[in-house]
């Protein structure tokens, strides 16, 4: 626990001291939020953005974090050094899944702080749990996408395909307006995408509507696929450095 | 530091080993062995294998067959690596950490680490112990990669190449840390492109060459095995003559190499070469493994 305790040090400390982490994951949501929604006084409306930034925030933290960071560590002398200690893989995963757990909690803190600040959002007492719950497990299936980018892409490319993927994936899921305002062929796309299905069951939890079971399939459907390319990611690299 | 000596388990161990990457056999059979209190220098050119034969031992990789073995156990499991510090040849840190917060990272590890301060003394790392570890020069990256090795107070390290990009200075003060490392008992595998530093430490040395280890025991041993010698001379033409290995000629002026330096001279003299100038020298270490190695270092 030491030993996890001590890499979810390093991995906190590195990312604060990163300004091209923060801006994505801390900074940028707030902002968007704070630019696009700073004035709308329909609480149905400001508490709907409310939710589906705080997504896009936490969205931010697993391909940063988990994609473009292991990327970006994987190929190392550090990372190979690191394996030579007596350290396991557990450890340092878990270290780092406590680190960009505290991010993701900090980044959705700083949206929902910022809408209550300046917007009559309103969450019913009894819809706070539901609703974590349901960040929770999309941040999850996020954070498995975020392991899959960083374990398959180069270094060199992960921050640009993060950073596309992070735009896209929040437009068409419809996370920066509602998703009826979405163009044709956009709404269509829309339905299918993991940000969606990640939306529709958050919005509901938030809004204290029934969650349909097809919307919850289909993101653990999405997770179990970017499970599946992470694992077999990792594999891969483990083979490449591992001969 | 506290290896017991009466153990009869060798610190680290390769059998066997044999390890192909696609085409390329990198090891064919490597058997390697590292006792408490023991320097071994493991020595060859590039692409020997030496590289590989220490990701085998440090469980980085895995072996195609034969088995490696760190205090008895595999060590692919973290835990067997815990007494065995580690310098690998390239080396490279966070560049959002200090020197010290890497250190400390490293320490946490270890049940009983060496103190922060002292490694950083150690190693000459004090004034920069507060600036970011990836803005470090060359030698002083080199230099904390070292400490690093240190950190966990180990039983054994293993320094792939740990003096390179050092000063002259700084080479010796670290070979006066692992000469200090082993007088306590600790072991040491070190690979080196420096022979002189394999002369300066080692009390074994491993010659691996084409993924086979060729020749294996002290540094005196390796030479006198070659019992390799340069018989330097001037003289207008050389005939045939038994015994030597290599010959470089410039404009009359010869250098042969022989394991049999007082049958050469006698061998020249009976077969009339009218030659002057000559001077017979007991070739180095250098000279030796690049014998053994077939001149391709």
């Amino acid at each position: 626990m030491r030993i996890v305790l001590a890499h979810f040090k390093d991995q906190t400390l590195q990312h604060l001291r990163a300004p091209g982490y923060l801006l994505p994951t801390l900074a940028m949501p707030g902002l968007f939020y704070f630019l696009f929604e700073g004035q709308d006084t329909d609480v149905r409306l400001v508490t709907f953005l409310m939710a589906s930034i705080a997504m896009w925030a936490i969205l931010g933290v697993a391909f940063f974090q988990f994609g473009v960071g292991i990327a970006e560590e994987r190929a190392t002398a550090w990372e190979r050094f690191l394996r030579t200690l007596p350290l396991s893989a557990g450890q340092r995963l878990g270290g780092r899944v406590l680190s960009a757990g505290l991010f993701a909690a900090v980044a959705a803190a700083v949206v929902i702080a910022l809408a209550h600040l300046i917007n009559p959002v309103s969450v019913a007492a009894d819809r706070w749990l539901p609703w974590i719950a349901a960040l929770l497990a999309g941040g999850v299936a996020m954070a498995l996408a975020g392991i899959a980018i960083g374990y398959w892409v180069s270094p060199r490319a992960a921050t640009a395909l993060a950073t596309l993927a992070w735009l896209l994936l929040a437009y068409l899921g419809g996370l920066w307006e509602t998703p009826g305002e979405l163009p044709g062929w956009a709404a269509e796309v829309s339905r299918y995408l993991p940000t969606r299905l990640w939306g529709e069951v958050t919005w509901a939890a938030v809004q204290g509507q029934a969650t349909s079971l097809s919307d919850w399939l289909g993101l653990a459907a999405w997770a179990v696929g970017f499970a599946v390319l992470a694992g077999w990611g990792y594999r891969r690299d483990e083979g490449a450095s591992y001969r | 530091m506290t290896a017991d000596i009466r153990d009869p388990q060798p610190v680290a161990e390769l059998r066997g080993i044999h390890k192909r990457y696609g085409t390329v056999e990198a090891l064919r059979g490597v058997d390697l062995q590292l006792q408490p209190g023991e320097l071994v220098a493991l020595l060859g050119p590039n692409g020997a294998g030496k590289t590989t034969a220490v990701s085998i031992l440090l469980g980085q990789r895995r072996p195609d067959a034969g088995s490696a073995r760190l205090f008895g156990r595999d060590p692919t499991l973290p835990a067997a690596r815990r007494p065995v510090g580690v310098t690998l040849q390239e080396s490279g840190f966070p560049d959002n950490l200090t020197v010290r917060e890497v250190v400390d990272l490293v320490r946490v590890h270890y049940a009983e680490p060496a103190p922060t301060r002292e490694l950083l003394d150690r190693f000459g790392l004090t004034e920069v112990a507060g600036r970011r570890a990836g803005g470090l020069s060359g030698g002083q990256t080199r230099r904390l990669a070292v400490a690093l090795a240190f950190a966990g107070r180990p039983q054994a390290v293993v320094l792939d190449e740990p003096t390179t990009g050092l000063d002259v200075e700084a080479r010796h003060r670290l070979w006066e840390v692992v000469r200090a490392f082993v007088a306590d008992g600790g072991a040491v595998l070190l690979t080196t492109h420096y022979l002189e530093e394999a002369q300066a430490l080692a009390s074994r040395v491993v010659v691996i060459a084409g993924g086979q280890v060729i020749a294996q025991g002290s540094v005196d041993d390796i030479t006198a095995r070659t019992g390799l010698s340069r018989v330097h001379l001037q003289a207008p033409a050389l005939p045939e003559l038994p015994g030597v290995s290599h010959i470089e000629a410039t404009n009359g002026s010869y250098t042969l190499y022989t394991a049999d330096p007082d049958g050469l001279v006698r061998a020249l003299a009976l077969r009339g070469v009218a030659f002057s100038g000559l001077r017979v020298e007991r070739a180095s270490l250098e000279e030796a493994f690049l014998h053994l190695t077939g001149g391709t270092s």
